[in-house]
This record gives structure tokens, C-alpha cells and sequence, in this order.
């Protein structure tokens, strides 16, 4: 069973608040939710909406037909009338006019008898959360409606959590002590999260400088100081950081990069999603230095890639980036299972303050003094080499990729990022297996077997260039002919992609 | 040399050129810190420096210091991070005029109102001379250079003034030939509550020789907590002729909250 629910209005009507009532609900009724968030780059008035999608299974997209419109303004229903299934429902504003604010919570109210959902909980939780008149809204709401689905109580345990709470928590597992943003969407919410979760972790200080480039360069002075640090940003900000990731590079002080991506060049479109930074996130920075990038597909993969940079990070002195995008970082996932437990995150280096240590930018002697000997540059451009390797050996004891679908199936798709869930829900009842690349640096060696295995290959990407597709003929020399591309910064709907790769399989 | 200073020194070859005033600072900034470990108040250990890039960074292999030797104009942050990091730790960054006031400008506006415990030195050279003498934010007009071939056309920019203007609570002056002064000066910023701002002028000895000979102009002053006479003190030397009086010595000292009394503070009270 599944329901793809859109929830339209303008910025500021509130339709978020819609999507957390009712996924609230759902999840306490043991169904799966995925929320997917279309906003626009203003806050007040235009055109944002949610596609709210259910199911008594795990999902990890939305759809591109819908079964229920919640219109919280005319331009929802003109824009949006068409995705409605022939016998999907639709529900206005119409007869809740002079309840103002409320007007997002009325409707709320209308979903849950639409779904057949107690009202019990839901009224209570508001009645405290919001106050009394909006206690009555949700009843003006809920008795507009009749009945359309009863969704009977499952037995799952489900919470809810967005992929950049998860990095967050990933964060937190690692025993964060600092994180150092300026905000940029779609990286912001991680800077928001752990502000938040300042009041819970005596150690945990989220400072915000003046720039990107501040951001990293405070990042480096706080972990050279003994601390767990993660720094977070979009595109543009990791441009400006660039030149202190080189930094890191040369003097090998541990540093973790959260990079949330959206549509580029330049300011592009930055409420939107996109898959166009692995090329920076794998070479950004002067020099030749060592470096990790994972990008995890869901929270749950977000949480641990985040534990396991730190702890990359940490171990080798490194710089390890957590490449995410918008579509992860923002869309609310069900989640039914426990996180690995974390790997514990010690600093043991030699700090200031008990010792002498000194590193540097420059090529450097042991003592961090700098140098321009062959001899001591070719110990330290192979110590960064070696480096590297010893990071190849370590990240074997980590999931790098993972195979899903027909194990024996001859066709083979290749994706990495967010779109891990469109593809999962789309290739449920194919004759394809999927092969997820969580770390693209370093590259699992796996990909060569598996593609030399399959008789078909795919590549999907949300991107125009296919970036992953061109980072395994880099390493493999095998180039992957069969691509679904997608750029117009959305992300993919799995009943599209479906017809998609149907239409590319053996 | 003392047992403390011997212990402040890298057996690093200098590289600065023959008579370069770098080496007067170096030596003014041993006397201090050997000073204040010997007090007993500080310990070696506890030092760290940041330095950025030019003829000043090189200070870094010459200090037996814990610390970073970072990028070109991002002296301030590293800094920052390294009190944010670890806020028992003694700062001290060390940066030149360009690094200072052209690339890194960006930071300085803004670490008066972090006000982050930590001092900060610039190298005032008034021109970029590891890079070959081209010209910086305080090289005066009419300074012809290899990139400005018909000469500098703009105002310097007063760094005195800048500081005032930014809230920077802790603002001394010094001129490197006069060592004793300038150790003076970096002892009291080292040990003002706050973020402290030492220019030094050190004349180029190979590049923009004109501002070199300004010796007489300098005049000790008492320190001063006015800032009305600040503001003043401030504009008695535009660093673009070789005219007037050059104020050295504490311009201007405030006692104000630091970082970590405003932040780690008011976060740990939220907490509770």
C-alpha cells in the first residue's frame, strides 16, 4: 500500500507543520513516511509544497501522481490538480477562512479522518503544543471529512529524522566538541541541530564566524587545540574553504567537512537539489594530499559515515568529507532500525599545552620546521602517500558499498547519494540489482568485480555530467554507456524512475 | 642568553636578510615570553603562534613554540580556533601588513567584538617583500614598485584607526629598532584580558626603502584609556609621508568581557 499526499501553500502558511502532524500520527500507527520538501528561496508567500508519502513498508521517495491535494491556496490546486489520481481526494481552504493561522492545523485535522487516524493523540499533542483554538481547529478540520482510508494499527517501531539530523547524530555519537558554519542552505540545518543540541552536551560549542573561509581556518586552530571539530557547508562555501582543506592537507591536522550540496555554478538554484559536487568534494584543494569522501544514502547510513569520518579523521590526521545534498539532508525519512554502534572517536596526539608542536603549511621537517631539502620533501609528499593507503586498508572494515535488488541478475545499476531511496522503491519488483557506492574515496574495489559480473550496466545520477560514472573509468577504465541523468534540481520520483529503468534493462 | 630564552630558540637557520628588523622581533618576543615564563605565571608549553605567510612567518621556524604556521591572511581565525579549542592555551598570532590588512582584512574587523583572548602581532614592512616589494594597504603614494610601475595612487590605510573604529580593546604601537619598548609593549598586550593588537614598524631594508629612516618621528607615549585621545593619537601619522609625530606605546586599553566569558559563559549557563 502506498499514498502520496502533496500539502500545498505558500511560505509561511505553515504546510510543514501539516507534514509533522500527520507523519506524527502515521508513525505512532506503525506506517512508513517519507516527506519530501519543495521550497522555494523567500519566506513569506510564493509557491512551496510537501509530497507527504505513506506506506505499510519502508519508503525512501516520493511519487510523481498523488493521491491526496491539501491545498492551503488556489495556486496549489491549479499547479497540482493534474497529479491527482483519478480517484484522489482533494482538500481546501474553503470553509476554514476565519481561522487565520490556524488554517494548517484544520487541515490537519481533515487528513487524519480522511486516513481513518485516532484523533486522540493528535488533539493532545496540539491542545498542549499550540493552545486551545487550535485544539478547535483540529475538530473543525477533522469533522469536515468522512472516511476514506482505515489504516489499521501496525506493529513497527518507527522514528523520523531527516538525513541532516542524522549526520548531527552521527556527529554527537563521535563526541563532537565543536562545530564551526555559516549558514548556507542546504547544510544550515545540521549548524541549527547541533546549536540545538548544545543544551544536551556539556562539550558540544557551535560557533559561527564571519565567512566559510573563517569557518575552516578556526576548524583547523580548534582541532590542532585537541577537539573533535566538524565544519558544514554547501558548494560555495567549500569553494572558499578550499585552499584550508590544502592547508589540512600539508599540515595533517584532523578536520571533518560536512557538504551539503545543491544546484550550481554559482548561486544556482539553493533551496534545490543535486548530485553536482563529488568532482569538488574529491579534488578541491592545491597539492596532492589524502583525503575521504563517503556520501551516505539515508539517515541511518548518515549517522554511522558520520562516526566513521571522525574517527578516519582523527586516526590519520586527515580530512574527511560527509558529501550530502539537499534532498538528504532535508526530507524527513521513517526509520525502523538502530544505527551501528559508534566508533569511538580518542584523541591521542601530542597538544599544545602538554607538549611542543608545531606544524605546518609549508613542507616541514619533523619538527614542523619548514623545509625545502629534497630529501624531506620526498619523506613528506610519501608520508602523504602512505597515509593514504593505510586509509585504503582501514576503510575495508567499513560497509563502502552495498548491493541490493536480484543478486544474480544481470542487470546492474550504479548510484551513490540520495538517490538510494528513488531507486530502492523503483527497483522493488525489477529483475536489477543496485549496487550503492558509499565511499568514493577511497573506491571500493568491488565496482570493478561487480561490472565485469553483469552483463548491463547503469548509471543514475542527478547530475548532468555523471560524475560517479566518470570517477569509475578513472579506476577501473570502464566506461558505463547506459545513463539516467537528471538536472533540473529536482530529485527523482521513484514511479518515474521506474518506467526508466525498465525501459534500459536486459 | 638566558636558559629560558635558549629554550625559546630552534637551532633553525635565520633566512631573513642581513639586518632585517625581523630579527629585533624575534628578539623582542623572547625577551617577553622568557620574562613571563620566569615569572613563574606562564608556562612554555602553554604558548602556541600562528603565523601567516611572508618575511614575519618565518618567525615560526626560529620559536621553539607549539603551533601553526597557516595560511596567508588567516592568522585571526586559526587563532580564534585554537582559543575556542582549547581556551587555557596562551595565543599569539603573528602576521604582515599584507596579510593583515589586504587578504585577511576580513578578520581583523571582527576580532574586536569577539574580543577572543589572544594577541595580535603585524610586521608593518608597508610592502610585500618576501613576494619582491610590491605594494601593501600602508605603502604610502607615489611608492613605484614592480606591479604599480607609475607608483601607489591610493591612501594608505590607518590600521590604528581601523582597530579603534572595530571595538579592538587593546591597541599598541611599536617600532622594532627600540626592543625594549616593543617587549614591553607585547608583555602588556600579552597579558591584557582580550583580544590585544600590536603593530610593529619595521623598516624594509631591500624593498620600499623611503619609508625607511623614520627614527625620529617616534615618540613614547603613556598609556592611554581615553579613547577620545586614541581617536586623536591615532591620526597623528597617516603612514603615508614622513611627516609629523609617530606615537608608540599603548594608543589604547579597555577592560572588556572576553570570548570565553561571553560565550562559554552564557552557553554553560544555558545548560543548567
Amino acid at each position: 500500500m502506498r499514498l502520496n499526499i502533496l500539502i500545498g501553500g505558500k511560505a509561511g502558511q505553515g504546510i510543514n507543520k501539516i507534514s509533522a502532524i500527520i507523519s506524527n500520527a502515521l508513525s505512532k500507527q506503525g506506517y512508513f513516511t517519507f516527506n519530501y520538501r519543495d521550497y522555494q528561496s523567500l519566506i513569506r508567500g510564493g509557491h512551496n509544497f510537501n509530497v507527504l508519502s505513506i506506506s505499510d513498508q519502508w519508503i525512501a521517495s516520493h511519487e510523481s501522481k498523488i493521491d491526496g491535494l491539501v491545498a492551503l491556496d488556489e495556486l496549489t490546486l491549479k499547479l497540482h490538480k493534474l497529479e491527482l489520481k483519478p480517484a484522489g481526494f482533494i482538500i481546501t481552504q474553503k470553509g476554514f477562512e476565519d481561522l487565520g493561522r490556524n488554517l494548517n492545523v484544520a487541515l490537519s485535522g481533515a487528513l487524519i479522518k480522511i486516513l481513518g487516524l485516532d484523533k486522540k493523540i493528535l488533539l493532545q499533542e496540539v491542545k498542549t503544543q499550540l493552545g486551545d483554538e487550535a485544539a478547535k481547529a483540529i475538530e473543525k478540520g477533522y469533522n469536515s471529512q468522512k472516511t476514506k482510508f482505515s489504516l489499521k494499527k501496525l506493529n513497527n517501531n518507527i522514528t523520523i529524522m531527516s538525513g541532516g539530523q542524522a549526520v548531527s547524530q552521527g556527529a554527537i555519537n563521535s563526541n563532537i566538541d565543536r562545530h564551526i558554519a555559516y549558514p548556507m542552505t542546504p547544510a544550515t540545518g545540521v549548524l541549527h541541530e547541533l546549536s540545538r543540541m548544545q543544551l544536551k552536551n556539556d562539550n558540544l560549542v557551535v560557533f559561527q564566524p564571519e565567512s566559510e573561509i573563517a569557518a575552516a581556518n578556526i576548524a583547523l586552530g580548534v582541532s590542532f587545540a585537541g577537539k573533535r571539530v566538524m565544519v558544514g557547508t554547501s558548494g560555495g562555501g567549500f569553494d572558499l574553504m578550499s585552499e584550508t582543506l590544502s592547508l589540512q592537507g600539508m599540515s595533517e591536522i584532523p578536520l571533518v567537512v560536512y557538504l551539503a550540496s545543491r544546484p550550481g555554478p554559482g548561486t544556482g538554484v539553493p533551496t534545490y537539489t543535486s548530485q553536482a559536487d563529488l568532482d569538488i568534494a574529491l579534488r578541491a584543494g592545491h597539492g596532492e594530499f589524502p583525503r575521504i569522501v563517503v556520501a551516505p544514502g539515508d539517515p541511518i547510513e548518515a549517522i554511522e559515515n558520520t562516526n566513521e569520518c571522525f574517527y578516519l579523521s582523527e586516526k590519520f590526521g586527515a580530512l574527511s568529507i560527509i558529501l550530502s545534498d539537499k534532498h538528504l539532508a532535508e526530507s524527513e525519512f521513517s526509520l525502523n532500525k538502530q544505527a551501528n554502534k559508534p566508533l569511538r572517536v580518542d584523541v591521542k596526539r601530542k597538544l599544545p599545552g602538554k607538549t611542543i608542536v608545531k606544524t605546518s603549511s609549508y613542507e616541514h621537517d619533523i619538527f614542523g620546521c619548514t623545509a625545502e631539502d629534497t630529501k624531506i620533501i620526498n619523506q613528506g609528499v610519501q608520508r602523504r602517500l602512505k597515509k593514504y593507503e593505510d586509509i585504503k586498508k582501514e576503510v575495508q572494515k567499513f560497509q563502502m558499498t552495498k548491493l541490493y535488488g536480484k543478486k544474480n541478475s544481470k542487470n546492474l545499476i550504479f548510484a551513490w547519494g540520495s538517490t538510494k531511496g528513488a531507486i530502492l522503491d523503483a527497483i522493488k519488483d525489477l529483475d536489477c540489482k543496485f549496487l550503492q557506492v558509499l565511499y568514493l574515496k577511497p573506491l571500493s574495489s568491488e565496482i570493478k568485480k561487480e561490472i565485469q559480473k553483469a552483463k548491463n550496466v547503469i548509471l543514475i545520477e542527478n547530475n548532468v555530467t555523471g560524475q560517479l560514472g566518470r570517477l569509475i573509468r578513472e579506476k577501473t577504465g570502464i566506461k558505463i554507456p547506459n545513463r539516467i541523468l537528471k538536472y533540473d534540481a529536482r530529485p527523482f520520483r521513484s514511479d518515474e524512475l521506474k518506467i526508466q529503468i525498465k525501459k534500459m534493462l536486459k | 642568553m638566558t636558559a629560558t630564552k635558549q629554550k625559546l630558540s630552534t637551532k633553525y637557520p635565520i633566512t631573513w636578510c642581513p639586518g632585517c628588523p625581523n630579527n629585533l622581533i624575534l628578539e623582542s618576543v623572547k625577551t617577553t615570553l622568557s620574562k613571563l615564563i620566569d615569572s613563574g605565571k606562564y608556562k612554555h608549553q602553554d604558548f602556541a603562534m600562528v603565523t601567516g605567510i611572508g618575511c614575519h612567518a618565518k618567525i615560526f621556524d626560529y620559536l621553539n613554540l607549539s603551533g601553526i604556521y597557516g595560511l596567508h591572511g588567516r592568522v585571526l581565525p586559526t587563532c580564534l580556533g585554537l582559543k575556542i579549542g582549547n581556551p587555557d592555551l596562551s595565543v599569539i598570532g603573528f602576521a604582515g601588513d599584507g596579510d593583515a590588512y589586504a587578504e585577511g582584512i576580513a578578520h581583523f574587523i571582527h576580532a574586536g567584538r569577539y574580543n577572543a583572548d589572544f594577541t595580535y602581532v603585524v610586521h608593518d614592512n608597508q610592502s610585500f617583500s618576501l613576494t619582491t616589494g610590491q605594494a601593501t594597504p600602508t605603502s604610502q603614494q607615489g611608492y613605484k614598485n614592480k606591479s604599480q610601475i607609475f607608483g601607489v595612487v591610493d591612501m594608505p590605510l590607518n590600521s590604528i584607526k581601523l582597530a579603534l573604529a572595530t571595538g579592538v580593546n587593546f591597541i599598541a604601537r611599536a617600532f622594532a629598532y627600540d626592543t625594549k619598548h616593543t617587549a614591553e609593549m607585547l608583555e602588556r598586550a600579552i597579558k591584557h584580558r582580550g583580544f590585544s593588537f600590536v603593530e610593529i614598524i619595521q623598516p624594509c631594508l631591500i624593498f620600499n626603502l623611503d619609508m625607511n629612516n623614520l627614527n625620529k618621528l617616534f615618540y613614547k607615549i603613556p598609556v592611554n584609556k581615553d579613547k577620545a585621545k586614541a581617536e586623536k593619537l591615532a591620526e597623528e601619522w597617516n603612514y603615508n609621508t614622513k611627516e609629523g609625530k609617530i606615537p608608540i606605546g599603548v594608543i589604547y586599553e579597555a577592560p572588556s568581557s572576553t570570548l570565553k566569558e561571553k560565550y562559554f559563559r552564557k552557553s554553560a549557563s544555558l545548560k543548567k
